[in-house]
C-alpha cells in the first residue's frame, strides 16, 4: 500500500505550509528519512524527510501552492505498485487532501481547530469493507456506510472510524446550509449539525462562521478587509504624524439643557431628534472656520487646507469602526446635520456607505460617551490634523463665584493634533475656543 | 394540622391543545404531572374552536357542493338538517375528548377538574368543580389556560341573537340571515360555512380589509369569492350600537364613507377576536410580567417568575392550537434543560374560507420589506388537471423566496386541500430546503400537489402547465 506524504507539524500556531521545492522528481527512488521537499511556514523553512522508502510515484502538490498542514502532497510506493485512482493533483482537486493521520497526529490549536480541519476523503475501490462492530454502530447511527472514511488496513471500516462520522457528518447538510458555506467560504464538513441526526443546519454554518471570527487564546484570526485598513491607516498615522495631546473639562449642562430644551419643538416641526452629538459637529464646525489649520493636511512641502468643513463621526461596528463625514457642518443646519448623522450611521452600520463619504472628512470627533471612560487620546485619521476624543460626561463638585459648592455635569474632550503644521499655541486656543462655545450655545448657534 | 399537599414535578393549568400536549410529553420524560382543566380536556381547540368549526365546514361543504352539482338530480329538494349537524359534532367531540382521556391516563397524569390558581413560585390551589379547594406544589409549572372570546363593551352577548362562536358552534337551529363582526380568521370561516348553508351573511370589518395577516392576493380572491356567494362586506365599518328588537337585532353602524346605517339580522356573531384568560392568574399580585394582556414570556416561554412557563394563546402571538403544541414541547425541552426555542416563522395558517388557505412564512409586502431581493412563483389552480377533475378550481400556490439563495420566504396557498398542501412546504421549510427543492421533488399525477411543485418551478420560469410568461 502506498505510504502518504505529508506537510507535516510545523508549530503550535502553524495552520499552512508553502511547498517552497520538491528534491525529487516523480518515479525517484527515494529512502526512509531521505529529504523530499522543502516546506515554508511563518518565514522559516524546513526539509521535510520520507516517512518510507520506496519510489516517490506522485506529486499531489505542486512546489509553489500554500496548503494546510497534514495534507497529502505525495504519494511513496512500492517498485511495481499500483496507485489509487482516488489521488487527485491539488491543482486539479479544489480542495486539498488530508492525511488520514491527521487523528493520531497532535492538533495545531487544541481543541478549538480540529473540526475545521478538512476531511479524509480516500476510499477504497470496490465493495465496502466494514467490521461487524463498526457495521451495528453505523446502523444504529443511520450513517451510510459510503460516507464513512476507513483507516483500516485495505480500507476497512473501522469501529472508531464510525464513531469519526458519527460526530462529524459529511454531506448532511440542509441546502439552505450548503449554500451558505459556499457563500462564506467554508466547509461544511466540520461543522457539527444540530438537525435531525446530525444534520447540518444553517444555524451551525452560522456559528461556525462567528466561531471562526471570535478571538480566544492561542487562536489566529485573519484580518478581514475592513480591519486591514484599520491596521494600516492607523500605523501610517503614529508613525507619519507626530501627535500631541491636549485636554480640557467642559461644563456640559449649558448644551445638555439646550437640546432639552429645543428637542420637543424640533421633533414636532422636523421629525428629528437631535443628539449631543449632533450640536458638537456643528459646534466643531464653526469652531474649525476659525482655526483653518484644523481643516488641513500635509501634502509633501505644503499645508493643504480643505475648501470644505466635513466632520467626521466614529461609528463602532461589530467588527471594526468606520468615520464617514458629515458634509459642508459648517453650512448646513441642524436638520441637515440631523438627517446626515442620521442617514451614515444607519448605513455605515449596514455597510453601505459609498468611498466619498468615508474618504471627504476633514476633521474626525471620536465620542466615547456612553462608556464610563473620563478621557482617552485618539490617533489622527490621516490625513486629517485634529481629533476630538470626548468621555463620558459627569457630575461633579465645584465653588462658583461667590465660594458656594455647586454640581455641575463636566466632560473631559481629548484633542490630537498633527505637531508638523499645528502648534501647542494653536491647538490649545481651539480647544479653549470650543469650550467657549460649547458652554454657551444659545450665542454659538445663533448662527443657524 | 396542615394539609396535605401533594407534590408534583410539574403541573399545568389548562388542558387544551398547550396544556394537554404538555402533560403528555412531560409524562414521555419521566416526570410526575398534574393537569388542571376547569372544563372539558381539549380546551377550545376540541370542544368550541377547530374540530366543531371543521365538521360544519365539513357538512356545510357536503351540502353546497350537492345542491351546486351538475349531475345530481333533486338537489332542489335538498335540506340539511342543523339538529344533526349539532349531534354529529357532539358526537365527534365526546369521541376526541374521551380518546384523550385516555392517553392521559395511559401515561398516568394526574388529571384535576377545577380551577387552578397561581400562587407564586411552584405553588397553586385547585377549586375544584365539588367545591372543595386542593394545594399542590410543583418544580415547574405551565399556564396554558387559553382564550376565549373578546367581545366589546357595548355588545351584549346574549348566546341567542347575539352569540360568539361559543354560542354559533351549538346552536340547533340556522338563521336565514346573519350579520357578522369581524372580517378575520374566525369571521370569515364562519361566514363561509352559513353562506355554504345558504344562510344570507354580512360581514362588518373596522380594518381596511379581510384576513389581514395574509397575502394581499389571497385576500383579494378571498373577497372575490365571498362576495359571489352573496355575503355583503362592508371594510373599515364601525358598529355602533347593537339592539335587539322583536326578536331581530338590529346593528348600527358606520360606514367607510362615514354614513350611519343599521343593519336587521336574525343573529349576530361578534368575531371581534379573542382575550387570555387569567382566571386564576394574578399578574400585579404575583408580580408576572404581562405583555398588554398576555402574559409575557421570552423565546424559551419562560415568564419572569422562575421554572413557570406560559404558551398556547395567553401568550399571544398566532391564536392557534398548533403553535400551543408546539410551544407546549419546546417548554418540556426547556424544564427538562435542553434549550429549544419556537421557529416562529414556520407555523402554518389554515383557514377553511370559501377557498381553503394555507400559509406559511411571510407575505409577499413583509417579504419586500426585509430589504431582500425576492422572486415570486406562481401557479393557478385552474391550470391543475386535479383542481379541473374535482370541479374545484378557485385559488393558486404561491411561493415567495430570496432570489439569490432559494430561500422559502412564505408560501401561499388557495384553493382545494390547501390546508394539507402547505404541510409539505412547512417539511420543507423546516428541513432549510430551497425553492430548487421543491420544484425537484416529483409529485403524484393528477393531485393538487402538483400546484406547489409548479409554482416552485414558476419561480425559475419552468412551470410547464402554464403558458410561457
Amino acid at each position: 500500500m502506498a505510504t502518504e506524504v505529508v506537510i507535516p507539524m510545523l508549530g503550535v500556531t502553524v495552520e499552512k505550509g508553502k511547498i517552497l521545492e520538491w528534491l525529487k522528481k516523480e518515479g525517484d527512488s527515494v529512502e526512509r528519512g531521505e529529504s523530499i521537499f522543502v516546506v515554508e511556514a511563518d518565514k522559516v523553512t524546513t526539509e521535510v524527510e520520507s516517512p518510507a522508502g520506496g519510489i516517490l510515484a506522485k506529486i499531489l502538490v505542486e512546489a509553489g501552492r500554500e496548503v494546510p498542514v497534514l495534507t497529502v502532497v505525495g504519494l511513496i510506493a512500492e517498485p511495481g505498485e499500483e496507485i489509487p485512482a482516488d489521488y487527485e493533483t491539488a491543482a486539479a482537486a479544489e480542495a486539498p487532501k488530508p492525511a488520514m493521520a491527521a487523528a493520531a497526529a497532535p492538533t495545531s490549536f487544541g481543541s478549538s481547530t480540529p473540526a475545521l480541519a478538512p476531511r479524509v476523503s480516500v476510499k477504497p475501490a470496490g465493495p465496502i469493507a466494514i467490521m461487524p462492530s463498526a457495521r451495528k454502530l453505523a446502523l444504529e447511527k443511520g450513517i451510510d456506510f459510503a460516507g464513512i472514511d476507513p483507516t483500516g488496513p485495505d480500507g476497512v471500516i473501522l469501529l472508531r472510524d464510525v464513531e469519526v462520522a458519527a460526530t462529524t457528518p459529511a454531506g448532511k447538510a440542509s441546502t439552505l446550509a450548503r449554500r451558505l458555506a459556499a457563500q462564506k467560504g467554508i466547509d461544511v464538513a466540520g461543522i457539527e449539525g444540530s438537525g435531525v441526526r446530525g444534520r447540518i443546519m444553517r444555524a451551525d454554518v452560522q456559528n461556525a462562521v462567528a466561531e471562526a471570527k471570535r478571538p480566544a487564546l492561542g487562536k489566529v484570526i485573519s484580518m478581514e478587509s475592513m480591519r486591514q485598513v484599520i491596521a494600516r491607516r492607523m500605523t501610517q498615522s503614529a508613525l507619519t504624524a507626530p501627535h500631541i495631546y491636549f485636554f480640557s473639562d467642559i461644563q456640559m449642562d449649558p448644551l445638555l439643557d439646550f437640546r432639552q430644551e429645543i428637542v420637543a419643538e424640533f421633533e414636532k416641526q422636523f421629525g428629528l431628534r437631535p443628539s449631543i452629538n449632533d450640536l458638537l459637529i456643528k459646534a466643531v464646525a464653526l469652531n474649525i472656520l476659525d482655526f483653518p489649520l484644523l481643516n488641513a493636511s500635509v501634502n509633501g512641502q505644503e499645508i493643504h487646507i480643505a475648501p470644505e468643513v466635513n466632520v467626521c463621526l466614529a461609528v463602532a461596528l461589530d467588527d471594526g469602526l468606520i468615520v464617514p463625514a458629515i458634509a459642508n457642518a459648517d453650512v448646513a443646519g441642524l436638520v441637515d446635520i440631523v438627517r446626515q448623522r442620521q442617514d451614515l450611521v444607519a448605513r455605515a452600520r449596514s455597510g453601505k456607505l459609498t468611498m466619498e463619504e468615508i474618504e471627504r472628512g476633514t476633521f474626525t470627533i471620536s465620542s466615547l460617551a456612553q462608556y464610563d471612560i473620563t478621557y482617552f487620546t485618539a490617533i489622527l485619521n490621516p490625513p486629517q490634523s485634529g481629533i476630538l476624543s470626548i468621555g463620558k460626561t459627569r457630575e461633579e463638585l465645584y465653588l462658583d463665584t461667590d465660594g458656594a459648592v455647586g454640581k455641575r455635569k463636566v466632560a473631559t474632550f481629548g484633542l490630537s493634533v498633527d505637531h508638523r503644521i499645528i502648534d501647542g499655541t494653536l491647538a490649545a486656543d481651539f480647544l479653549q475656543n470650543l469650550k467657549w462655545k460649547l458652554e454657551r450655545p444659545a450665542f454659538t448657534f445663533l448662527h443657524l | 394540622m396542615l394539609a396535605e399537599v401533594m407534590m408534583y414535578d410539574l403541573a399545568i393549568i389548562g388542558g387544551g391543545p398547550g396544556g394537554y400536549v404538555a402533560a403528555i410529553r412531560g409524562a414521555q420524560q419521566g416526570l410526575k404531572v398534574l393537569l388542571v382543566e376547569k372544563g372539558a380536556l381539549g380546551g377550545t381547540c376540541l370542544n368550541r374552536g377547530c374540530i366543531p368549526t371543521k365538521c360544519f365546514v365539513y357538512d356545510s361543504k357536503l351540502f353546497k357542493a350537492a345542491k351546486d352539482s351538475p349531475v345530481l338530480t333533486g338537489t332542489d329538494l335538498l335540506a340539511v338538517d342543523p339538529v344533526q349537524m349539532v349531534t354529529r359534532k357532539r358526537s365527534v367531540v365526546k369521541t376526541l375528548v374521551g380518546g384523550l382521556g385516555g392517553i392521559l391516563s395511559s401515561h398516568g397524569i394526574e388529571v384535576v377538574s377545577g380551577t387552578g390558581q397561581l400562587l407564586g413560585r411552584g405553588k397553586l390551589r385547585v377549586q375544584t368543580t365539588e367545591g372543595s379547594a386542593y394545594n399542590y406544589e410543583a418544580r415547574s409549572i405551565i399556564l396554558a389556560t387559553g382564550s376565549r372570546p373578546a367581545v366589546p363593551p357595548f355588545i351584549d352577548v346574549d348566546g341567542h341573537f347575539v352569540q360568539t362562536t361559543d354560542e354559533a358552534l351549538d346552536a340547533e337551529e340556522l338563521p336565514a340571515n346573519l350579520i357578522i363582526i369581524g372580517g378575520g380568521v374566525i369571521g370569515i370561516e364562519m361566514a363561509t360555512l352559513f353562506l355554504n348553508l345558504g344562510v344570507q351573511v354580512t360581514i362588518l370589518e373596522l380594518l381596511p380589509d379581510i384576513l389581514l395577516t395574509e397575502d394581499q392576493e389571497v385576500r383579494q380572491t378571498m373577497r372575490r369569492l365571498l362576495k359571489r356567494s352573496g355575503a355583503a362586506l362592508h371594510l373599515k365599518a364601525k358598529a355602533q350600537d347593537i339592539r335587539v328588537v322583536d326578536d331581530r337585532v338590529k346593528v348600527t353602524f358606520e360606514d367607510a364613507d362615514g354614513t350611519v346605517n343599521t343593519l336587521e339580522a336574525d343573529r349576530l356573531l361578534v368575531a371581534t377576536g379573542r382575550t387570555p384568560v387569567l382566571d386564576g392568574i394574578n399578574p400585579p399580585g404575583l408580580n408576572l410580567e404581562t405583555n398588554g394582556p398576555f402574559i409575557k414570556v421570552n423565546r424559551r416561554l419562560q415568564t419572569n417568575l422562575a421554572n413557570v412557563y406560559a404558551i398556547g394563546d395567553v401568550v399571544g402571538g398566532l391564536m392557534l392550537a398548533h403553535k400551543a403544541s408546539a410551544e407546549a414541547e419546546a417548554a418540556i425541552e426547556n424544564i427538562l434543560g435542553r434549550k429549544k426555542e419556537i421557529i416562529a416563522e414556520t407555523i402554518p395558517r389554515c383557514i377553511w374560507g370559501m377557498a381553503e388557505i394555507g400559509a406559511v412564512g411571510l407575505n409577499e409586502e413583509e417579504a419586500r420589506a426585509t430589504g431582500r431581493r425576492i422572486r415570486i412563483g406562481k401557479f393557478p389552480f385552474a391550470a391543475s388537471g386535479a383542481a379541473q377533475a374535482m370541479g374545484d378550481t378557485a385559488g393558486f400556490a404561491k411561493i415567495i423566496a430570496d432570489a439569490v439563495n432559494g430561500e422559502i420566504l412564505g408560501l401561499h396557498i388557495m384553493g382545494a386541500h390547501a390546508t394539507d398542501l402547505v404541510g409539505y412546504a412547512v417539511n420543507a421549510m423546516t428541513m432549510e430546503a430551497a425553492v430548487e427543492d421543491l420544484a425537484q421533488a416529483i409529485q403524484a399525477h393528477p393531485t393538487v400537489s402538483e400546484t406547489v411543485m409548479e409554482a416552485a418551478l414558476d419561480w425559475k420560469g419552468l412551470a410547464i402547465h402554464i403558458p410561457k410568461r
